[in-house]
């Protein structure tokens, strides 16, 4: 295993090093350790750069002159090398505690992502300081490195989602109530839209980098709203809800004071919402069980109570009979 | 023992030897630490280097490799003098865990953090286009401030699968995040167990004036929020497809695929209110297979609800 180790990191030397792309034939000759028949090391030499390309060396074909149909390989030191971070002593701990206080995990044992935070601290300076307790799990999504990168590199992807084939713009990613979400531009539908990456069933394919701007001061924050009962394309509706007073101070921290219509004597909270979205609202409320009550307008009403009447069973009738 | 493979072992000496070229006369010892690895494990992927260099490996093309008193010195090794480039995965995991640190309420936000996370933003590209957001709750901050002192509190807790307020005291040993909520990693006094609270149904705490054993016993945080039992209550459903995402935004124990296209599901429910929830909301899109007295359950709950619109 020693021999194949130095092997690969000669080759990695030799092919930073050459000002001209190298034949096979050049590098064999140059590198100590492959065999001597030509089909054997065209094979090993297979396997070397698959290895290198795995740990992310940029290994490239290319004509070893202009317009020669010969070609060669080399590795351009600008895509090779990290540029300078130029990182305090400060910073590299602080990075170090975010890595291990934040894990990103996907199933069992240790995760993809979490090796990945790791190994991305070791390139820029190793272990400095303490490592942290856990403070914060993500999810980890295997589409996600490659979404991440053509939205920094500004390339359009293709993937499959709900059984269709989607494209996108990626403008940003967004974590959000424990989901992680591309957010960017629809071609198709020409529109911001967001697609939770846990979603996604298949790879992801990208486009060409820069191919689009992103709109200035994008936030994928804002684009992605919290609120549901405002996701729709129904006229909208101006809701109220009477909330108990054990359940308004939480209802209250959810939609902010401003939804505050009246406070009654008795604690009880009159909330109102912008409802475009009536499944969502509907949701919303019974998630409050017996704590909340729609007071307005008649129709949400007239619909919460249709909505419960057919879940009550035949029992219902019966009382009222 | 099982050998690190030679892309590993690789991977590592690309990003030891650059910090060994910058940083001469480092000790093995501190190296060791630095990079997460034994001494011996060092020593050993040290001994190769003096091994690689350039054609035609005489000994000024060779990487001088010397380890005096410990201390080691890298000469003739230039072309490796620059780490490599950050993986997407790579770039993604450190951003990614650096936001999710700054989402924290009371991170500041022009610490060193930011400033790291600033830097790396300018190498990778990308700007400020990506966010985490951890959410906050009322009593996020008096609760960590409490796990951090080992101070021991009392709490009002919502119970959202009874609905019911109670009062209790806990030893808050961890705050953490998971699973889009933030949870306390407590002993529960009125239990007498430990318990996982969910700091948003957390509705007051108060101070006690005592502190706890911080090493003393148990300790789950971070682990599993959700762990069903044997024992636990399971219900049986058939879903229409179009709501199909419940299988993905609660615990199922089994999701299967009928040919009528309908999901039957098996999820774990023990809490009364819990339950009531989701078959209210499904309403007429869910069908209770078994056990039967809970289609007697949702029944009785959407009566319940029914008498506030008299």
């Amino acid at each position: 295993m020693a021999d194949r180790l130095e092997r690969l990191t000669n080759l990695v030397a030799v092919l930073l090093e050459t000002r001209r792309p190298l034949t096979l034939e050049e590098i064999v000759d140059r590198v100590p350790g492959y065999p001597a028949e030509r089909e054997s090391y065209r094979r090993q030499f297979e396997r070397d750069k698959s290895t290198l390309r795995e740990i992310g060396v940029p290994i490239t074909l290319e004509a070893l002159y202009a317009f020669d149909q010969e070609t060669g390989y080399r590795i351009n030191k600008e895509d090779y090398e990290l540029p300078s971070l130029d990182l305090t002593e400060d910073e590299r701990v602080a990075l170090h505690f975010a890595v291990t206080a934040v894990r990103l995990e996907g199933g069992a044992g240790e995760s993809a992502g979490g090796a990945a935070g790791r190994d991305a601290l070791l390139k820029l300076g190793g272990f400095e300081g303490r490592a942290a307790p856990t403070l914060a799990a993500l999810p980890d999504v295997p589409a996600l490195p490659a979404l991440f990168d053509a939205y920094r590199r500004r390339a359009p992807v293709t993937f499959t989602y709900r059984g269709g084939i989607r494209r996108l713009d990626p403008y940003g990613i967004l974590f959000r109530n424990g989901h992680w979400y591309a957010v960017g531009n629809d071609p198709d539908r020409q529109a911001i839209r967001a697609f939770r990456a846990d979603r996604i069933e298949s790879a992801i394919e990208a486009g060409p980098a820069g191919a689009f701007e992103r709109p200035d001061g994008f936030d994928p924050a804002s684009a992605l709203r919290n609120e549901p009962w405002r996701f729709g394309d129904e006229a909208p509706v101006d809701a109220l809800i009477l909330v108990s007073p054990t359940q308004a101070g939480w209802v209250e921290a959810d939609l902010g004071s401003k939804a505050v219509a009246e406070r009654r004597d008795d604690g009880s909270v009159v909330f109102r919402m912008a409802v475009t979205n009536r499944d969502a609202f509907r949701s919303f409320v019974i998630g409050l069980l017996d704590h909340a009550e729609v007071l307005a307008p008649p129709e949400l009403r007239a619909d919460m109570v249709a909505w419960l009447t057919a879940l009550a069973g035949d029992r219902t009738a019966e009382g009222s009979a | 023992m099982t050998r690190p493979d030679a892309a590993l072992r690789l991977r590592r000496l690309l990003t030891i030897i650059p910090w060994i070229v910058d940083h001469q006369g480092s000790r093995l010892e501190d190296l060791a630490a630095r990079f997460g690895l034994k001494v011996a494990e060092l020593e050993r992927d040290l001994e190769l280097v003096p091994f690689c260099g350039l054609p035609p490996y005489t000994p000024d093309r060779l990487i001088d490799c010397e380890i005096v008193d410990g201390r080691v010195y890298l000469r003739f090794a230039e072309y490796f003098g620059r780490p490599l480039r950050l993986t997407p995965a790579e770039g993604f995991s450190l951003l990614a865990a650096g936001q999710a640190l700054l989402a924290v309420p009371g991170a500041d936000e022009n610490g060193s953090l930011a400033s790291a996370l600033g830097k790396l933003a300018g190498v990778l590209g990308g700007g400020d286009g990506m966010a985490v957001e951890l959410g906050a709750a009322r009593y996020l901050e008096p609760l960590r401030a409490a796990a951090t002192a080992s101070e021991r509190v009392e709490i009002d807790y919502y119970t959202f699968g009874r609905d019911e307020l109670t009062t209790r005291v806990i030893d808050p040993r961890a705050v953490f995040a998971a699973a889009g909520e933030w949870y306390v990693d407590a002993y529960c006094h009125r239990a007498g167990d430990d318990r996982l609270f969910r700091v948003d149904r957390v509705r007051g705490v108060r101070p006690t004036g005592e502190h706890f054993d911080p090493a003393a016993a148990g300790g789950a945080a971070g682990g599993g929020v959700f762990h069903p039992r044997p024992s636990d209550r399971r219900v049986t459903l058939l879903l229409n497809a179009d709501v199909g995402w419940v299988t993905e935004s609660y615990p199922m124990e089994s999701v299967e695929e009928m040919p009528d296209g309908r999901l039957k599901v098996v999820l774990v429910a023990n809490e009364r209110a819990w339950l009531e929830r989701l078959l209210l909301r499904l309403g007429p899109s869910a069908e209770v297979i078994e056990p039967a007295e809970v289609r007697a359950e949702a029944e009785e709950a959407a009566r319940r609800l029914l008498v506030r619109y008299g």
